[in-house]
This record gives C-alpha cells, sequence and structure tokens, in this order.
C-alpha cells in the first residue's frame, strides 16, 4: 500500500503534464493538418475508452462498437442537417443515438465469449447494409452517406467559430476530459467493481444475488452511449457521417487500439487509439507505393508485435516500469 | 429459512443424477448431505440454488416454491453457497472480493455515487477480515492465495452475505488440521436462525456439526437421520462406510 501511495503522486504528475502536453498543441503544431489529426485522434481516443469499459471491465469483447459510432454520427448529422447545430443538443443526440442503438443490440447478450463477439459483429454489419442500402439514400444518403453536416455552434459564444481547426480541436479535448473523468468515476464507482466481478465470474456474482444481466445491458448502453458521442463528434470533425464508420474495420481498429493500449485502464486505449492514428497516417502516407496500398497489413504487423512484446499494452509497459 | 425439495430429479440423457429425492431442512437446523463421489451432492446444491433446473420435482423455501426463480433472485431471498473448486475473483484483492459480497446484500452494487456506505463497507471489509484472522491478505489477490488460504476467504464471501441458508460443498477440502480447526469453530459460531446444509467428505467434521444427515448413493436418498442413527444405519455402512464388519 505505502508503495502505492509513492505512486500516485507520480501518477498525478504525470496526467497534469499530459494534460499540458495536449493543451498546448494548436500552439505547437506546425500547421492546421496536424491539429486535425490530433482532433482524430481525440475523438477515436473516446471511442476507444468506450470499448474498454466492456472489454476492460465488463469483459465484454464487441466487435460491433462501430454501429454505436456510426448511430452517433449520423443521429449528429441528420440533427444538424434538419433541426439545429447548437452544440448541446447535438451532443445529446450522439449519447441518446448510440445509447438507443445499444438497446436494440443488447440482444447479442444472451450470448457470451466468442458468440457475443460474433453476434455483436453481424449486428453492426446489418447496420452497415442498412446505411448503404441505396433504396434508403433520401433518408441516409445511401452509400455516400450524408454530406454538408455543418459543425456545431458553442452556445453563448456562437461567434466562436468551429470551422477554425484549433478550436474544433479545444473542444474534442473538453469532451475527451470529460469522457475520461466520467468514465474513471463509472470504474471506480460500486458499479464499476460489480462489473469486473462479472467479468472475472459471473456465476458467482449471481449466487452473490447480483442480476448480471441488468449489468451488462447498463454497461453495454453507457458504452454505446459513448461511442454515439464520439461518432457526433466524427461525424462533425468530417463534415460527413458515412457507411464506412459502421463497417466492421472501425470495431477492429478501435479493438486494436484497446489491446495496444492497454485494456482496463481507460488511458491506455485512448494512449493507444492516438498510436493507431498516427499509425494509419505514416502507414498510409510511405513512399513507396505498394506498401501505402497495404497499409492495415502493416498495421496488423505492428500489432502482432504489439500482443507478443507487450501483452499488457503501452499503459502495461507504463505500469511495470514505475513498479 | 425452511428448505425442502418435493421429489427432485434431475436426468442427463439416460443417465439420472438424482431421483426423485425429497429433503427437508427445517430453519436453523445443521444439516449434512454425504455420499461417495457422484452420489449427487453438488447436483443437488445446484438445483437448490438454481443452478440448475430439475428435470421433475420442486424445490421449495419457506414453504414457497422458488423451483422457476433464477440464481441470483434465490440469494436475494437469503440463500448463499460455496463452492467445490475456489470461485473467487481471481484478479480481485480479498478486500475487494469480499466487498462485492457485501455491496450485494447492501443492494448497493448498482452505485455510481457511492456515498456514506461505502466507508460502510470498508468497515465491514476489516471486521470480516479480522474476525477470519485474514487482515493481512486484505490486498493481496486472490489468484496469489494458498489453497487454505483461498477455502476460508471463500466461506467468509457466503458469509458475507448474512446468509439465512448456507450451503458449503466441501468447504473442509484441503485444509490443513490447524485451518480445519478453525473452519469449523468459525461455522460452529454461526447465529442459530442460520440453515446450514454441509457437503462434506470428512465424517469428523460432519459429526462435529451436522444435527442430522442425509445419505445419498447414485442420485438416490438411501438414509435420513441423526448423526447416531446414520452410524448404524446397515445399508450406509455397506455403501459409504465400506461394508459392515
Amino acid at each position: 500500500m505505502s508503495r502505492l501511495r509513492q505512486l500516485r503522486p507520480r501518477r498525478w504528475l504525470g496526467q497534469a503534464a499530459f494534460l499540458v502536453f495536449l493543451l498546448s498543441v494548436p500552439a505547437w503544431a506546425p500547421n492546421r493538418f496536424w491539429i486535425n489529426v490530433a482532433s482524430q485522434a481525440l475523438i477515436f481516443a473516446i471511442f476507444a475508452m468506450s470499448l474498454d469499459l466492456l472489454i476492460g471491465y465488463a469483459g465484454m469483447p464487441s466487435f460491433g462498437h462501430a454501429a454505436f459510432y456510426a448511430a452517433g454520427a449520423y443521429g449528429g448529422a441528420l440533427w444538424a442537417l434538419h433541426l439545429s447545430s447548437a452544440l448541446l443538443p447535438l451532443l445529446a443526440v450522439g449519447l441518446m443515438a448510440g445509447a438507443s442503438l445499444a438497446l436494440v443490440g443488447a440482444l447479442a447478450l444472451r450470448a457470451r465469449g466468442i458468440y457475443f463477439l460474433m453476434l455483436t459483429l453481424a449486428f453492426a454489419q446489418v447496420v452497415w447494409s442498412v446505411l448503404s442500402n441505396n433504396q434508403l439514400a433520401n433518408v441516409l444518403g445511401g452509400d455516400i452517406g450524408l454530406i454538408s453536416v455543418p459543425r456545431p455552434v458553442l452556445p453563448f459564444a456562437a461567434d466562436v467559430s468551429l470551422f477554425r481547426p484549433a478550436n474544433f480541436y479545444f473542444l474534442t479535448l473538453t469532451v475527451a476530459i470529460i469522457v475520461y473523468l466520467a468514465l474513471a468515476a463509472v470504474v471506480a464507482s460500486p458499479f464499476g467493481h460489480t462489473l469486473e466481478g462479472i467479468r472475472e465470474n459471473e456465476g458467482r456474482m449471481e449466487s452473490l444475488g447480483y442480476p448480471t444481466f441488468r449489468y451488462r445491458l447498463a454497461a453495454f448502453i453507457i458504452a454505446g452511449a459513448l461511442a454515439g458521442l464520439a461518432g457526433m463528434l466524427g461525424g462533425s470533425f468530417n463534415f460527413s457521417a458515412t457507411p464506412a464508420t459502421a463497417f466492421w474495420t472501425t470495431s477492429g481498429l478501435a479493438m486494436i487500439a484497446v489491446i495496444m493500449g492497454g485494456s482496463r485502464s481507460l488511458v491506455g486505449p485512448a494512449a493507444g487509439a492516438i498510436v493507431v492514428v498516427l499509425l494509419q497516417l505514416g502507414l498510409s502516407s510511405l513512399p513507396a507505393r505498394g506498401l501505402a496500398e497495404r497499409w492495415q497489413l502493416l498495421l496488423g504487423v505492428v500489432f502482432i508485435a504489439f500482443v507478443l512484446f507487450l501483452p499488457g499494452g503501452l499503459y502495461g509497459l507504463l505500469r511495470r516500469r514505475a513498479a | 429459512m425452511n428448505l425442502s425439495t418435493n421429489s427432485v430429479t434431475v436426468r442427463f440423457g439416460a443417465v439420472a443424477a438424482l431421483q426423485n429425492v425429497n429433503v427437508k431442512v427445517a430453519s436453523g437446523e445443521r444439516r449434512a448431505v454425504i455420499g461417495p463421489n457422484g452420489a449427487g451432492k453438488t447436483t443437488l446444491f445446484d438445483v437448490i440454488t438454481g443452478q440448475r433446473r430439475p428435470t421433475s420435482g420442486k424445490v421449495l423455501i419457506d414453504d414457497a416454491d422458488v423451483t422457476g426463480f433464477t440464481v441470483w433472485r434465490r440469494a436475494r431471498l437469503g440463500l448463499a453457497r460455496t463452492f467445490q473448486r475456489s470461485t473467487l475473483f481471481a484478479n480481485l484483492t480479498v478486500a475487494e472480493n469480499l466487498a462485492i459480497a457485501i455491496r450485494s446484500r447492501l443492494k448497493v452494487g448498482s452505485r455510481i455515487w457511492p456515498g456514506r456506505l461505502e466507508r460502510e463497507v470498508g468497515a465491514e471489509v476489516s471486521s470480516r477480515l479480522e474476525m477470519a484472522r485474514l487482515p493481512a491478505l486484505r490486498h493481496r489477490l486472490a489468484w496469489r492465495l494458498g489453497h487454505g488460504e483461498r477455502r476460508i476467504v471463500e466461506i467468509e464471501l457466503a458469509l458475507a452475505r448474512d446468509p439465512r441458508l448456507l450451503l458449503l460443498d466441501e468447504p473442509m477440502a484441503g485444509l490443513s488440521g490447524a485451518e480445519r480447526e478453525a473452519a469449523v469453530t468459525r461455522l460452529r459460531a454461526l447465529p442459530e436462525a442460520v440453515t446450514v446444509i454441509l457437503v462434506e467428505h470428512d465424517l469428523d467434521v460432519v459429526f462435529a456439526i451436522a444435527q442430522r444427515v442425509s445419505v445419498l448413493d447414485h442420485g438416490v436418498l438411501i438414509a435420513d437421520g441423526t448423526p447416531a442413527e446414520i452410524r448404524a444405519n446397515r445399508r450406509v455402512q455397506e455403501v459409504y462406510l465400506g461394508g459392515a464388519d
């Protein structure tokens, strides 16, 4: 315990330094392109942290998380295109869209382990096929998706344009920090401990009197809502919501981020998300044409290296070094 | 809390793990269930706790039919059990294991804002660790516990729910002499209102704790009586104690 107490100030210092680093990005980023990359990384970090609640804490490895991201992106885009682009309602729409779809996807909760994984994958692919259906193009935009999505407008500061990369970056950073703090509170709460118990031994939790299905459902809905929030920000960032956001590769990238960063830590998956976005960018811009086209293959190699040599991910490495 | 099973039968295909088992356990009674390996003792526990649905028959708790109740609903009625194999939460500490059981009893496991009750949970964890003479293990991860320690924490986990009906599945298995003695003392010190059903191979422990003994053989209840009656029962001696010489 005293060892842990010694480590705690170092942890706080590390987190404070990381916050300062994040706040200073627009000041030292060489150009708008890199500020946009940072925004994209933060949106993906929110998405990865929401998946960590399922994988790391509740022991529910989902391969369909992209569906909730897409729900947020489309929900936000439809709202902004047809109703209003005020920020706060848009954030609420993102949360609600992800949570509502999670309620539908909760059918998969009847299954466990690999069956749960496959059902969530199938569910997301169904969502993808609905979104890309050209017969619904007048509502959802078909395989092109919804385009020309306006950026949100800040409450009480409508003159601060979120079209400026630095302003949008600070918006995503604020949301990412709030999501991190909220998730940190959830996983440290009795509810979070209950989820950990379910991950460790669901049968034992039931025999202790826990209606485990309800807890798994609650975790699924919270994670879906936060993925929807990330999706809403992603749609605003890209000025569009496309069916590709619901495709299984989006879930796969988030899962890679969680594993590379180190699950059951929140910070790890967020860091993993930043690494994945940077790797995606770096590998797809390689000068050798054949390699750039096969960036997923190269990312796969990096992922395998992480699994083999850093099984606890980046966070596990830091924790081992700190201890 | 009283318990009875009415003609409980459990079949796995052609094999009957339990056949028309009728057991009545009075409130506050200490009952042992004995029998050779494969007699159906754990299956009977599984049926009582809801982990397994009987092929036919009923389970009654406090005279109410709970056969259709889920595991967690029966637990909330006041039923707790231990398992033959350790079912502790391996990657959580001993204190966290106990806290999960206590929160379940207080129905605060779903709270996001812990509030004052969480301090009470912490205090109760400390007092339970003291009672079990395990305060040194507070921060140890469950997977790092020795076998005997694990068995004792397993019992404490069940006790932390303040059960009205406690089912113990071979709690003494693998315990050293001293650990066994401490566990027996702990179980004997339980409040009289708690009904205890014990599956145990160690007959010294059975006869030290139980007021009545039920004997299963190949899924059939072959005897039911006081320890003295069971000791004298010729059929029990034949099938379980190795013959009446």
